[in-house]
């Protein structure tokens, strides 16, 4: 494998997978967010 | 006579050994401790690494990070070879940092994916060069503007860039607010840069903070196993404070434990700053390449910023896209002034620490997902 193809594979796999990893994580923090909304704690007499 | 002359000779051979290259590099100390000291530049850093490049430059001292049996080489072998400094850092900044503007608003994650776009740039840059692979993947990690991470993934693959790497890596991460500014008006219209952006601190229940760190940690090791030193550190460090249980050990983290060990970590690497090692045109190709990564990682930034903007029909200001990285909280403080400069009733620090978040991850996730490649490779 030439330098070239070595630099260019691991940047389209690089990018790749670091950009669809985050995507995920997006998607995983709109799931926790829906499953577990935020609630005002309610003030204790 | 002869035992008197003798006698005095053993004392001036410090003196007769000292090279040309190590009253460069004592002077380059100098330098890096009045920067410090003087005008308060990454004290933290720079003090520990410039009284070590005095150290481990002295002759016969036996204080070089590579004098076998040394205080300081034992140290580097425990700490910097074994990459468990960097790895302990995490625990630190996993502890310090808050993922709540990030998980109140995830799409800006994907920020954090796009600033990581200038290693992999620099990358192709350095192999053109002429760098052998394993030494251009360690300088395009510059570009992660992540001190610890460049020095983990540096130490695996390509120990005797180390010194230059760290330096340039810490260095560049304070020179942010140097760095970004030019490019980012460079980069956009005036009318871009002064677009409101919604103030919505959205809260976020503590369950999520706390499940956070557990998911991604498992997601992202599952993904690039390599990372996971760095990236389970990170997110143990975060679960220890959002757990809210752990305050004595969370105190420790991001106080004490990171403190002693960024005290050994600046000391280590000063004294393997060896002037024989270190005066090379290699030292300053590696500056040069790492100042490419981190505009160009401002740059890439930018650009989907650029294009949220127009997706979002002009809801999105672009110059979020410039903290997408790792220079944690300097891009985001960057961004929040350069935006009130274009507006005063621009208020973009909100949404700036969450993409400076996601760069955090996402530095960490490139840097992972490299290792894996190379190792997939066999290098």
């Amino acid at each position: 494998m030439t330098d070239l193809a070595f630099g260019l594979t691991m940047t389209v796999i690089g990018m790749g997978v670091t950009l669809l990893t985050l995507y995920l994580l997006t998607l995983v923090i709109r799931l926790l967010n829906r499953l577990y909304p935020f609630k005002e704690e309610k003030k204790r007499s | 006579m002869e035992v008197f002359l003798s006698a005095l000779a053993s004392l001036t051979q410090g003196f007769a050994n000292l090279s040309w290259q190590g009253v460069f590099m004592i002077a380059l100390a100098c330098v890096l401790l009045y920067l410090g000291i003087g005008k308060k530049i990454e004290p933290l850093l720079l003090v520990p690494i410039g009284f070590g490049v005095i150290l481990g430059n002295l002759p016969l001292a036996n204080m070089s990070a590579h004098d076998e049996g040394g205080v300081i080489n034992l140290l580097y072998e425990g700490g910097i070879l074994t990459e468990l400094f960097p790895v302990l850092l995490f625990i630190g900044l996993g502890a310090m940092i808050d993922f709540g503007p990030m998980l109140g608003n995830p799409i800006v994650l994907i920020f954090g994916a796009a600033g990581q776009f200038g290693i992999f740039l620099t990358l192709l840059l350095a192999l053109a060069i002429g760098f052998p692979r394993e030494q251009a993947v360690s300088i395009a990690v510059i570009g992660a503007m992540d001190g610890p991470t460049a020095i983990y993934v540096t130490s695996k693959l390509a120990r005797e860039l180390l010194p230059a790497v760290s330096i340039a890596a810490y260095s560049y991460m304070s020179l942010v607010p140097i760095i970004q500014p030019p490019i980012m008006r460079a980069m956009t219209t005036k009318k871009e840069r002064a677009t409101l952006m919604a103030i919505s601190e959205k809260k976020v229940s503590q369950k999520v903070k706390i499940l956070f760190p557990i998911v991604a940690a498992i997601i992202t090791i599952l993904i690039a196993p390599m990372g996971a030193p760095l990236m389970g550190m990170l997110m143990f460090g975060n679960l220890m404070r959002e757990s809210g249980v752990l305050k004595r050990l969370v105190d420790v983290s991001e106080g004490a434990l990171a403190n002693v060990v960024t005290l050994f970590l600046g000391l280590t690497i000063g004294a393997s700053m060896l002037g024989g090692n270190f005066l090379k045109w290699q030292t300053l190709l590696v500056f040069l390449l790492g100042l490419v990564a981190i505009s160009l990682d401002t740059v890439t930034g930018m650009l989907l910023g650029k294009l949220m903007r127009v997706l979002t029909k002009g809801k999105i200001n672009p110059l979020i896209g410039a903290a997408g990285t790792s220079a944690f909280p300097m891009s985001s403080r960057v961004v929040q002034k350069e935006g009130q400069r274009a507006n005063p009733r621009n208020f973009l620090l909100w949404h700036a620490i969450g993409a400076n978040t996601g760069g955090q991850i996402g530095s960490v996730m490139a840097a992972a997902v490299m290792l894996a490649i190379m190792a997939g490779m066999g290098i």
